[in-house]
């Protein structure tokens, strides 16, 4: 049989609709209420079996093949696994403090938190790992046969290094790790390729910086004027400028450069013959959570559950695919399949994507 | 071959992204062959499982492949969509019993978990043998070792003091820590400690038998074990709730009594005092004293005078109970002077810093 060779231009699309995702949502938020809790897990993967079902690449519609109780046992292991000898540790802890060992408890505390920095970067690999598992294709999946612990440690010392010079680093931290991750999944007979680099997204990021600059000659200002008359003026201005920059410039300097960052790394994605873009501007961020925000507090948080449909949305609706895709050579996956959900991911309140 | 055993279908045989389209055809029984131009296939009717229903379409998955997909169309005849899986939407359970009814179930045996979970430690804690809470005290606290100040004329007034608010035949465990801090505390184990600081602003010993003897109500009450259960079931449920780590790191520390436990406590120190015919005036006094030298926070931690009953309202209880009554004093001047002065004395005791 001859090669089917498929055009895929603005290749995603979604149609589903929140009136749908309405009749999942509230359901679950019930369920989840009156379950403690418990019935979150398969409220999850109601949400995305409807979220994937309803999105389609080129030709055909995603699958979402996850179960409640990978997701639930996940839970459970990490529960067992890091969640009790914490809380034994808790114990230990307080036990050392009435014995006058606060210093080692201090530095128990330390070893803790590190500990907790490695493991999340191990949850955002796994988590990853896990959705591609379990997401289809045209009956393809997706996966990695890496079990992430080595991207535990990249992400532990990429992130110091990347925050000790006064951040300086961090765009090279983000985009490194993000390749790092990507480069290890893979879907279908295909690796996933990533190059995304640091130097694009710098402008944007030493934005931050600008501010900061601006304060050095307020705080010249403070020094030579004398305590009378002026001083008032000046403290007043840096004020404002200060309040000013941590409630409205610090976010949209956030948004702004995170948008920028997707754009860069999505862009030097290719996965076969596919190429991958994302095409949402800051603007389009900035409505995005504008109106969760609206939403939320209009109805006193109860739109919270929409949230995960209206993202899947923005990323679909902005994330664009051009390229061939040869469908006989497009076999499947032979990587291993996690067990489990992502448990780990959970347990350190990490966000999706 | 009946026109309503025969349906248009499309599947995935998992190897390749190939999609094969043909038809489906159902013998009327266990039979369903798959045929198209590039794939032939024969599966059970019972092996299909239900996966998904969506834009028109419904997908079945296959016992025998994982990887296999089938796409049947929404609008079946009704012959064969009767015999296919039936939908799953909410997962095993609640697809069997109706939302409605599982919701029910769910809410009552959630609402008799949480009543369960939140009475446990007032009916558990003074069930738990006191042997165990020793135990659990002494792994959780320690004895203090060298903290506590000792002499001999000290320990015997001390002891005095204790016999009297603890008429008990195995008596709690008083000591006197060597710390500036204004305080006392019931510690898990059955321990009682009153710190330097407290017994230096102690003007007589009638002061220090109302704060002692409420040490001991605390532990002959059993709250240091409700305390513990609740804290140790509030740990557990915040970390069941975002299984997030370090918040609670110091969940023992901050440990508190109730306001019915501080009452409790209070009730406990009079009785004892009107048995031994200690003044309370003298606690009554103190309390007054103390709150107004000190503005104590409400929620502060480990707190003797944190969360007690108002300052007033406490004091006059104290009075009530002193009314038309005579009283002896509870430690001679020699003896008084001997607590005072036991931290001074003791001289390899080491210093006890602040819990926190």
């Amino acid at each position: 049989m001859a090669d089917i060779k498929e055009k895929a231009n603005n290749a995603f699309r979604f149609d589903g609709n929140w009136q749908d995702f309405a009749r999942i949502a509230f359901p679950n938020l019930l369920l989840t209420i009156v379950t403690l809790g418990i019935y979150r897990f398969w409220a999850t993967t109601r949400e995305r079996q409807y979220l994937w079902s309803h999105t389609s690449f080129v030709d055909e519609r995603l699958e979402w093949t996850g179960e409640g109780r990978e997701l639930f046992f996940g839970f459970l292991i990490v529960a067992v696994l890091i969640g009790l000898p914490f809380l034994i540790l808790q114990f230990i802890a307080s036990g050392m403090i009435f014995r006058g060992m606060q210093d080692y408890v201090l530095a128990m505390g330390i070893i803790l938190f590190l500990a907790t920095w490695y493991l999340s970067g191990v949850a955002r690999f796994r988590a990853m790992r896990y959705r591609l598992s379990r997401t289809r294709w045209r009956g393809i999946r997706g996966g990695s046969d890496n079990p992430g612990f080595a991207y535990g440690w990249s992400y532990f010392w990429r992130w110091i290094a990347g925050i000790l010079p006064v951040g300086l680093l961090i765009p090279w931290t983000m985009t490194s790790l993000w390749n790092e991750r990507w480069r290890e999944m893979s879907f279908g007979p295909y690796q996933i390729e990533s190059d995304a680099e640091p130097a694009p997204i710098y402008k944007r990021f030493l934005l931050f910086y600008v501010p900061l600059l601006l304060l050095i000659p307020i705080g010249i200002g403070f020094q030579n004027s004398d305590l009378e008359g002026g001083m008032g003026a000046v403290l007043a201005i840096s004020l404002i400028v200060m309040v000013f920059f941590i409630y409205f410039g610090m976010p949209l300097l956030s948004v702004a450069y995170y948008a920028k960052f997707f754009r860069e790394a999505v862009s030097t994605m290719r996965w076969g013959d596919v190429e991958f873009s994302f095409r949402a501007r800051t603007s389009d961020w900035i409505v995005l959570y504008l109106i969760d925000f609206l939403l939320i507090s209009v109805t006193f948080g109860i739109a919270y559950i929409f949230i995960p449909y209206r993202h899947w949305k923005f990323y679909v609706e902005h994330l664009h695919a051009e390229g061939e895709i040869d469908l006989d050579a497009m076999t499947q996956s032979q990587t291993a399949t996690a067990r489990h959900g992502e448990g780990l991911l959970d347990a350190f309140d990490v966000g999706a994507i | 071959m009946e026109e309503s055993f025969r349906t248009s279908a499309q599947w995935y045989d998992g190897q390749s992204a190939v999609r094969h389209e043909g038809e489906a055809l159902w013998d009327g029984a266990q039979h369903f062959a798959l045929r198209s131009v590039s794939s032939n296939l024969d599966i059970g009717l019972r092996e299909l499982v239900h996966a998904e229903e969506r834009g028109g379409q419904k997908v079945y998955r296959w016992t025998g492949d994982e990887d296999f997909r089938l796409i049947l169309p929404a609008d079946l005849p009704p012959g064969l969509a009767a015999a296919l899986p039936a939908r799953r939407s909410y997962g095993g359970w609640i697809d069997r019993l109706g939302l409605g009814k599982a919701t029910i179930i769910f809410a009552s045996v959630s609402a008799g978990l949480l009543a369960l979970f939140f009475t446990a430690p007032d009916w558990l804690g003074p069930r738990i043998p006191t042997s165990w809470e020793r135990s659990m005290g002494d792994a959780l606290v320690g004895d203090f070792g060298n903290r506590i100040c000792h002499t001999p004329e000290g320990d015997a007034a001390l002891a005095k003091l204790l016999a009297k608010v603890d008429p008990a035949e195995e008596k709690v465990r008083a000591g006197i820590a060597n710390s500036t801090d204004i305080n006392a505390v019931a510690l898990p184990g059955g321990q009682v400690l009153i710190f330097d600081g407290l017994v230096q602003e102690a003007e007589t010993p009638e002061e220090l038998a109302g704060v002692l003897g409420h040490e001991v109500g605390h532990v002959r009450e059993r709250h240091v074990m409700t305390a513990l259960l609740r804290q140790f079931g509030l740990t557990v449920l915040l970390s069941g709730m975002n299984t997030g780590v370090g918040d609670t790191l110091f969940g023992l520390a901050a440990m508190d009594y109730s306001r019915d436990a501080e009452r409790e406590a209070d009730e406990y120190s009079r009785e004892r005092m009107a048995e031994s015919r200690i003044s309370p005036l003298g606690a009554a006094d103190f309390f007054e004293r103390l709150s107004k030298r000190f503005d104590y926070d409400e929620d502060s931690l480990l707190g003797w005078a944190a969360s007690h009953p108002g300052p007033g309202e406490r004091a006059e209880a104290y009075r009530e109970a002193a009314r038309g009554k005579t009283f002896a004093p509870v430690l001679t001047e020699q003896e008084f002077g001997a607590l005072k002065t036991m931290c001074e004395e003791d001289e390899d005791v080491e210093f006890m810093e602040p819990l926190l």
